[in-house]
């Protein structure tokens, strides 16, 4: 009965949360209902888990497919050489058994598993990491393979010692790499696969891995499904179990619309969904539906501000944006409890992660004072005018997450009040990526880099590497932040790299204001409640292994 | 002869528009302002890979030759229905168009039936009924058909008939029930342009001279309009077979995506938006293969109906 009238309070507003889907926010926060009983219950094997996603997936090659469904897919096909936790941040073994590098981290020694095979009945031995981290680092013209850059720099080449070791050697100090092989780019894959050109790899017949899953129907546009792969049994040591998976398929359905995405799982079409709009968190979870957010722990969310272009190269200017708004306002009207307002530049899941709320504050007064002192004075149209020259911003953004366009959109309302005029140019993901690389355009960059590695500091703004601050090379700004970048590459020492760390922060947050951090963005998943444990990885995406779901 | 020269000169046109289309197209997708190359890798990878990374890239795709060097290769095998792998999914652009026309071909010959029907009933009770109320309210629902948002009608529909009274599937396109509201949604805007000319139509045909003769001599009202009047008022309306055609693409786009459906259109905006070019050309080559077998078709079967033109064609023969 209850039931009933609630089904029709949401028909009468369907045309209403359409229109209140952009506005966001003005709904309550949403009650985090806990995920009771999941961990106490036992576990049933079987059934089929249709799950809804916005974006279709497209290349499954698990080397280059890097949206959030096609890593999503890729993570439950293959499996890595090490395993992070999703909890505490901690690396552990998993295709590799264990590992040691030597003091100057440029030589990694992996020790392998010998009972791992793949797909196809191949088996995975130490020739299996060199074939797939010569590609990874070195790419192949012929096959059209680029390398995995950011996460491969200075990869010289890798030695099979004996049919289960291998040691990789760099030409510099790679702290960040042991992290970089838990991540859904290095899942490892069968020879078959490597020996194909590139298009040839994303399709999904061809992809052959170790992972608990394998890949079956796969329609463009429409569905992915995941099946189970019998005899599976080396899963990380931290999950909640070990064998085959619990479900014997896995029904990816893309559903582009969010309120049909919302629809479908009340319906009972699909048992859970990802990309859960903010405006839909609160009624589901009043109507039973468990919400499960994991912050995406890496670069949250972040105003790059740069410093060849007018007037971003100006320290007094950078320092406005920092205190010119209300993060407050933000936590308010823009996020849901899903998310986090950021605190630093890099998640607060990210070893190595320094609070620096303190210095995140709106002290509109004191930008408005350290811009008059710089010169900044208002003019007619209450825009701030030096030399002639308006103090107009440029800003690129991706409109890939729901929340980045009301944040930007409240930053822009609050730098107008102190005489800041914020252009926005929002755009999808191709459009974004071909602005990029407009140089000289744009004032602020904003993006997020899933990776719980602090060394992604250093792969964004280096001047030897991503250097989105765009520092000139020679000066003594970029020599220091080199040297304070790198730092991050030479350790593994604990105590050396929280220390390395906290100076990269604060050299990025305060001492220059390269960067104005904004808030961090979070993967929402829905889940019907008979579905248990939908997880994520360490870089949330969903995982599968240990979920199951109530006999029908 | 005169009737082969005039398939002939309609043939050679329906090749120039294809020829155009592609050409046209090979033009816009290369002089955006956006490097190929760049849109093929992830945002986060772009400054990072090297200048010989992005040359090797160049280099595979083939678009480090001149552009004219491009597109006579990329003409060439597109003629022998070669138009290249997509750059998103890796598969085959062509069959990957062709995979999905069915679909669409479904939904749209589906929803054009239904908008017929609907279009015939609306105009025949506008111009029948001699309540006036009743004919201004049906006249204005074409206005009504065409100003609603097809993405609207959709998500209403989807929201009754499925997620309320859970009548239909709400996404997919396995069988016929996952069909029924898509097609109603279409057929809805594509109605509207058949009815209102159908409508004019048959308004200025009652007041025609053989209608008062006809109605003078005993003939009933209905009798008139469906005998007469609407035999005459249905030939232009496949003159704007074309014009439905165009709504139906575009209107495909949007009921795929609200419905969850693959299909041309949605494939064809997903290429766009991911300068995916092999499949935005050949879905492009396709449109406009088909919207000139369509007029083709049209423009063949005219002097049959219309003895005007076959007067003019005839008198052109030598004697």
């Amino acid at each position: 009965m209850h039931k009933r009238r609630s089904h029709h309070r949401f028909g009468a507003l369907a045309a209403a949360l359409l229109a209140a889907a952009v506005l966001a926010g003005c709904a309550a926060p949403a009650r985090q209902v806990a995920a009771t009983g999941d961990d106490t219950a036992t576990p049933v094997a079987g059934g089929t888990l249709r799950f809804g996603v916005l974006d279709a997936p497209a290349n499954l090659d698990p080397h280059s497919g890097s949206s959030y469904p096609e890593s999503l897919i890729t993570s439950n096909v293959t499996d890595k050489l090490i395993y992070q936790n999703p909890k505490t941040g901690a690396l552990e073994p998993w295709l590799a058994k264990s590992w040691e590098y030597n003091d100057t981290l440029t030589q990694f020694t992996f020790h392998l598993r010998d009972d791992v095979t793949f797909s196809d009945g191949t088996k995975f031995t130490a020739d299996s990491v060199k074939e797939n981290f010569d590609l990874l680092g070195r790419g192949d013209k012929a096959l059209g393979v680029v390398p995995v850059t950011a996460y491969w720099v200075g990869y010289r080449n890798t030695d099979v010692l004996d049919p289960l070791t291998v040691r990789v050697s760099f030409d510099r100090p790679s702290a960040g790499f042991p992290q970089a092989l838990s991540l859904y780019f290095s899942g490892i894959v069968g020879h078959s696969t490597l020996l194909l050109p590139k298009e040839q790899r994303s399709l999904a017949q061809n992809v052959v891995g170790t992972g608990p899953f394998t890949l079956g129907e796969h329609v463009y546009q429409q569905k992915t499904v995941l099946k189970k792969r019998p005899g599976y049994h080396w899963a990380p040591a931290s999950l909640k179990h070990n064998g085959e998976a619990y479900l014997d398929t896995v029904e990816i359905d893309v559903i582009p619309e969010a309120g049909v995405r919302t629809g479908a799982l009340r319906a009972g079409t699909v048992d859970a969904i990802l990309d859960v709009n903010n405006t839909d968190e609160a009624p589901l979870s009043a109507q039973g539906y468990r919400i499960v957010p994991q912050l995406i722990p890496g670069r949250d969310i972040s105003l790059d501000l740069k410093t060849d272009r007018f007037p971003t190269d100006d320290a007094a200017v950078r320092q406005a944006v920092r205190l010119g708004w209300s993060r407050d306002a933000l936590v308010k009207t823009v996020l849901t409890s899903s998310y986090k307002v950021s605190t630093s530049v890099v998640s607060q899941r990210v070893p190595g992660y320094v609070d620096f709320s303190a210095d995140l504050r709106e002290d509109q007064g004191r930008a408005e004072q350290l811009l008059e002192a710089d010169g900044w004075h208002k003019g007619s149209d209450g825009i701030r005018v030096k030399d002639g020259r308006r103090l107009q911003l440029d800003l690129l953004g991706i409109d890939n997450l729901v929340n980045n366009k009301p944040a930007y959109q409240l930053i822009q309302q609050d730098l107008r009040k102190i005489g800041i005029d914020l252009q926005l140019n929002v755009l999808p993901i191709p459009d974004y990526t071909a602005a990029s690389t407009q140089q000289g355009r744009w004032n602020i960059q904003v993006a997020n880099q899933s990776r719980a590695d602090i060394a992604v500091l250093e792969q964004m703004y280096s001047p030897q590497y991503g250097n989105i601050a765009k520092l000139t090379p020679g000066t003594p700004v970029a020599d220091e932040a080199i040297a304070k970048l790198s730092a991050l590459s030479r350790t593994l020492d604990p105590g050396l790299r929280a220390k390395a760390a906290e100076e990269a922060q604060r050299f990025l947050l305060d001492e220059q204001v390269l960067t104005v951090p904004v808030y961090n963005p979070a993967q929402v998943t829905a889940v019907s409640p008979k579905v248990h444990n939908v997880g994520y990885e360490a870089q949330s995406r969903n995982v599968f292994y240990d979920t199951w779901i109530d006999p029908r | 002869m005169p009737v082969l020269r005039y398939v002939a000169a309609k043939f050679a046109q329906a090749l120039f528009v294809v020829w155009g289309a592609y050409t046209v197209t090979f033009a816009l997708l290369y002089v955006l302002p956006y490097d190929a190359v760049d849109v093929l890798f992830d945002p986060s990878q772009g400054d990072l890979l090297t200048a010989g990374d992005k040359h090797d890239a160049r280099v595979y795709y083939g678009l480090d030759r001149s552009l004219f060097g491009q597109y006579a290769h990329r003409l060439g095998a597109a003629i022998h229905g070669d138009f290249g792998r997509s750059t998103r999914t890796g598969q085959d652009a062509w069959s990957m168009i062709v995979g999905t026309l069915p679909q669409t071909a479904l939904l749209a010959v589906t929803a054009l039936v239904l908008a017929v029907l609907l279009a015939a009933v609306v105009a025949l009770v506008a111009a029948y009924t001699q309540r006036r109320w009743l004919a201004e309210f049906f006249a204005t629902l074409p206005a009504a058909g065409v100003s609603v948002p097809v993405f609207l009608v959709g998500l209403a529909v989807l929201q009754v008939f499925s997620f309320r009274l859970g009548w239909f599937p709400p996404i997919g396109n396995d069988g016929p029930a996952t069909l029924v509201l898509p097609a109603v949604t279409l057929a809805i805007p594509v109605a509207a342009p058949i009815a209102r000319l159908l409508l004019e139509n048959l308004d200025s045909g009652l007041h025609a001279g053989y209608v008062t003769v006809s109605l003078a001599k005993g003939a009933t009202r209905l009798w008139v309009l469906v005998r007469e009047v609407l035999r005459n008022a249905a030939l232009p309306a496949l003159t704007i077979a074309g014009v439905t055609f165009g709504n139906l693409l575009a209107g495909a786009v949007i009921v795929e995506t609200v419905f969850s459906r693959s299909g041309l259109g949605r494939l064809t905006q997903t290429a766009v938006r991911t300068q995916d070019v092999a499949v935005v050309q050949g879905a492009v080559v396709l449109a406009a293969l088909v919207f000139v077998i369509v007029n083709l078709v049209v423009d063949l079967i005219y002097p049959l109906l219309d003895p005007r033109l076959r007067t003019r064609l005839n008198t052109r023969s030598p004697a």
